[in-house]
């Protein structure tokens, strides 16, 4: 890993070849005046951001990685602010937050590492696991079938939804640069492979394609259905899946 | 000592906190002390409510068991209460004035108010900020139903009336608070709506729950502002992976916890302190806290001030505890509050320098460390946090102390039994110990036990919880204990009763 101003002295305790690796390398480029910028991680291996950017920030607690950059942003609204949750931490213990997030429209902006996989705890289905994955709390495979964050962040009245890929460093970068520019609350979800467990999902890369910048909620809501977490069939759109302009929690509050 | 004791019960929307409104700032403006009681189920039209007004020359802060008059918004207050009136009593029913409709209320306040002699200007004064013109002729017939039997003197004492609620806001207010972030919960929302008409400052924020609040409290502490949070015990229970995040991550916190029957809803609008176990042990793993229990509004004033200074200066998490009966009951004082203490905000704050605060055991820069040596050293330095706030707290008033200094008889109490156990132990032989700082606790405690013969400790639980906090800090056991768990404050007669058949 490249020694940068951003870059903090402790060791790595990600997996060999894991892509956080990427993803918190997109970030590093997409991160000028690092000075103005708070982040916060939760529990997980997506957390381990925070061990890696020498930021500002809060390592904070599973599923709560949301409400805490929020308090930051409420404190001083002249920070930049990063929430970083993982599948398990946003869709799962998070999840009440993450839907409020959308109706505040905060400018803030979360980044989700979804591995499909409770992987630090040793591999449990998250709410995004495909059915019939075997792991060590369902021996005979995953019962239910797994929500889509994404409908779910348009349901929500999000003002800002992307998907990436994490081993597409420019295009990731990219994405969440856009993502830091959006006034309001912006989702960045970025899919990785997890090289330990719920290998099943690691060939998505086939079924993903770049779609333009939309801003068309009823383009939005077609993308988002176009696959269902489930299966390794369908296609899997990457890009902003969704972008607009509402009042920020802000301009509502008048602070 | 003249008190005079009035019930004002009906059902709820009938207008009694209106009423009692009127009653108590005309009297307050009269220089009489006031204990203003709210009794009401957890319903929003309907039932039976009731408020208890003790009107007093002298500092008073506790109701009774018997009323001297009773105003009756409907059939069922006379048929509840009529027991409870003295001898010499007598009801100001609503159905003297039923012609008058929703305006009876005026007339029964203005009938009452002439039994006192108050001069009828003082009244119209009061009910003209009602702004209808039907309610200045109520007044008339009310005013001119009744004879003057009463005389109450005009007294030159400049009071101030207040709420255990409005007295937080108000500390908070003048400890210059940013932030207070809360969800709606009974008693505590109180000062969420007395500091939302209060101007810019602090700004608040209400979460999406308990567990958004305490987390965004942290973040907003950790961006530089100092902030507060306020709950009672369920939604405090939801904090509590937060309050333990608070004890790794030493962003400075301030909690004000507002105590209602459990367990679980429990009796919602009703008082119990049977959340000081939480307020001491609530949070998993190790670490420094502070709680203070303040026993009146004018203690509420002062002792969140303390609260917000502690936590800023030594990054720790601060409660306050209080109860409904503090929370929801008013209370008159003619004394100055003490002088306000500065809030010390130095810390250095993200945008200027970059500040790292980590919920895992961290180094002195917020790495995540996992080294045995360097989880004693955090370990350790939090213990040395917490000597450093025992010393300090030393500087403030944890305990008080009244009654005769000699007598050998004392009661041990905290928070809102403290005006009852005043009212109750006038005239006796007995001392009355106040411990306000729970945590860290007071040496002079064990000092004023071991010097009395007979201590009792007066509870509203029912496992003295307090009378534990103290066996495990000075091994000393209070076995007479007085303890009140239905849901009611103690009655200022019932209770000495007890203690003087206690000390037989």
């Amino acid at each position: 890993m490249k020694i940068d101003k951003l870059s903090t002295k402790n060791e790595s305790t990600w997996c060999p070849g894991c892509p956080n690796f990427m993803i918190l390398e997109a970030v590093k480029k997409s991160i000028n005046n690092p000075k103005n910028y708070a982040i916060v991680a939760g529990i997980g291996c997506h957390g381990k951001m925070y061990d890696h950017l020498n930021l500002s920030g809060i390592y904070g607690l599973h599923g709560r990685p949301i409400p805490t950059a929020l308090g930051i942003k409420l404190g001083n609204p002249n920070l930049k602010v990063i929430a970083f949750g993982g599948d398990g931490d946003t869709y799962s213990e998070g999840m009440s937050h993450f839907i409020h997030a959308f109706r505040y429209n905060a400018d803030m902006t979360l980044i989700v590492h979804n591995n499909q996989s409770f992987s630090l705890t040793t591999g449990q289905s998250t709410p995004t696991t495909q059915q019939g994955y075997i792991n060590g709390d369902s021996p005979k495979g995953e019962i239910n079938t797994p929500l889509n964050p994404i409908k779910l962040a348009l349901a929500s009245g999000a003002t800002f939804v992307a998907r990436a890929n994490a081993m597409d460093l420019n295009h990731t970068t990219s994405i969440i640069k856009k993502a830091i520019k959006h006034k309001g609350f912006s989702y960045v979800e970025i899919m990785q492979k997890c090289l330990i467990f719920n290998k099943d999902m690691n060939e998505l890369d086939k079924i993903m394609y770049k779609i333009p910048d939309n801003k068309n909620l009823s383009n939005a809501n077609k993308y988002a259905d176009q696959w269902n977490y489930n299966s390794k069939k369908g296609k899997m759109p990457l890009g902003i899946i969704y972008q607009t302009r509402e009042p920020t929690l802000f301009e509502k509050m008048k602070i | 000592m003249v008190i005079h004791n009035i019930l004002i019960g009906g059902k709820a929307g009938q207008g009694i906190n209106k009423i009692s409104e009127i009653i108590t700032q005309v009297l307050t403006k009269y220089g009489y002390f006031i204990f203003n009681y709210r009794d009401y189920p957890s319903l929003i039209r309907g039932g039976h409510n009731f408020n208890v007004i003790s009107v007093s020359d002298k500092k008073i802060g506790s109701n009774p068991t018997k009323f001297d008059f009773i105003i009756a918004l409907d059939d069922n207050t006379v048929k509840i209460h009529k027991k409870q009136l003295n001898i010499a009593g007598s009801i100001l029913n609503y159905k003297q004035f039923e012609t008058l409709g929703r305006d009876s209320n005026i007339a029964l306040v203005a009938s009452l108010l002439k039994i006192f002699g108050i001069p009828k200007k003082e009244i119209i004064s009061e009910v003209k900020k009602l702004k209808t013109k039907s309610s200045l002729n109520a007044l008339e017939d009310g005013y001119n139903s009744q004879e003057n039997k009463i005389s109450l003197k005009k007294l030159n004492n400049n009071l101030k009336l207040m709420s255990g609620s409005e007295g937080i806001a108000l500390g908070a207010k003048n400890s210059k608070l940013d932030f207070y972030i809360a969800y709606p919960m009974t008693p505590a929302s109180g000062v969420m709506h007395e500091l939302a008409n209060s101007g810019n400052k602090p700004s608040l924020f209400q979460s999406e729950n308990e567990i958004a609040v305490v987390n965004s409290a942290l973040g907003c502490s950790f961006s530089g502002k100092s902030t507060m949070i306020g709950t009672s015990g369920g939604g405090f229970d939801l904090m509590a992976e937060g309050l333990s995040l608070q004890g790794q991550s030493e962003i400075p916190l301030t909690v004000y916890l507002a105590a209602r029957p459990g367990p679980a809803t429990g009796v919602p609008t009703y008082t119990a302190q049977s959340d000081l176990n939480i307020a001491l042990r609530s949070g998993h793993g190790e670490f420094p806290r502070v709680v203070i229990a303040p026993g009146n509004s004018k203690e509420c004033i002062e002792k969140t001030n303390e609260a917000i200074h502690l936590a800023e200066k030594f990054n720790t998490l601060s409660i306050v505890l209080s109860d409904k009966h503090i929370a929801e009951s008013q209370f008159s004082f003619d004394t100055k509050i003490d002088p306000i203490l500065k809030v010390p905000l130095n810390r250095k704050i993200p945008g200027k320098s970059i500040v790292r605060s980590n919920g895992y055991e961290h180094d002195a820069n917020g790495n995540t460390i996992e080294s045995a040596k360097l989880v004693e050293i955090g370990a350790k330095r939090r213990i040395s946090n917490y000597k450093k706030i025992q010393k300090y707290c030393n500087k403030f008033q944890m305990v008080k102390i009244y009654g005769p200094k000699k007598s050998k008889n004392l009661v041990v109490g905290w928070g809102s039994t403290k005006s009852v156990i005043l009212d109750s132990i006038k005239g006796l032989d007995v001392k009355f110990l106040q411990v306000l700082y729970l945590k860290p606790m007071s040496k002079e405690i064990k000092k004023y036990i071991e010097s009395s013969k007979n201590v009792i400790l007066v509870e509203n639980n029912s496992t003295g919880q307090l009378g534990r906090a103290i066996r495990e800090k000075t091994g000393i056991k209070i076995d007479n204990k007085i303890l009140r768990y239905d849901g009611r404050p103690f009655n200022r007669d019932e209770l000495k009763l007890k203690i003087e058949k206690m000390l037989k």
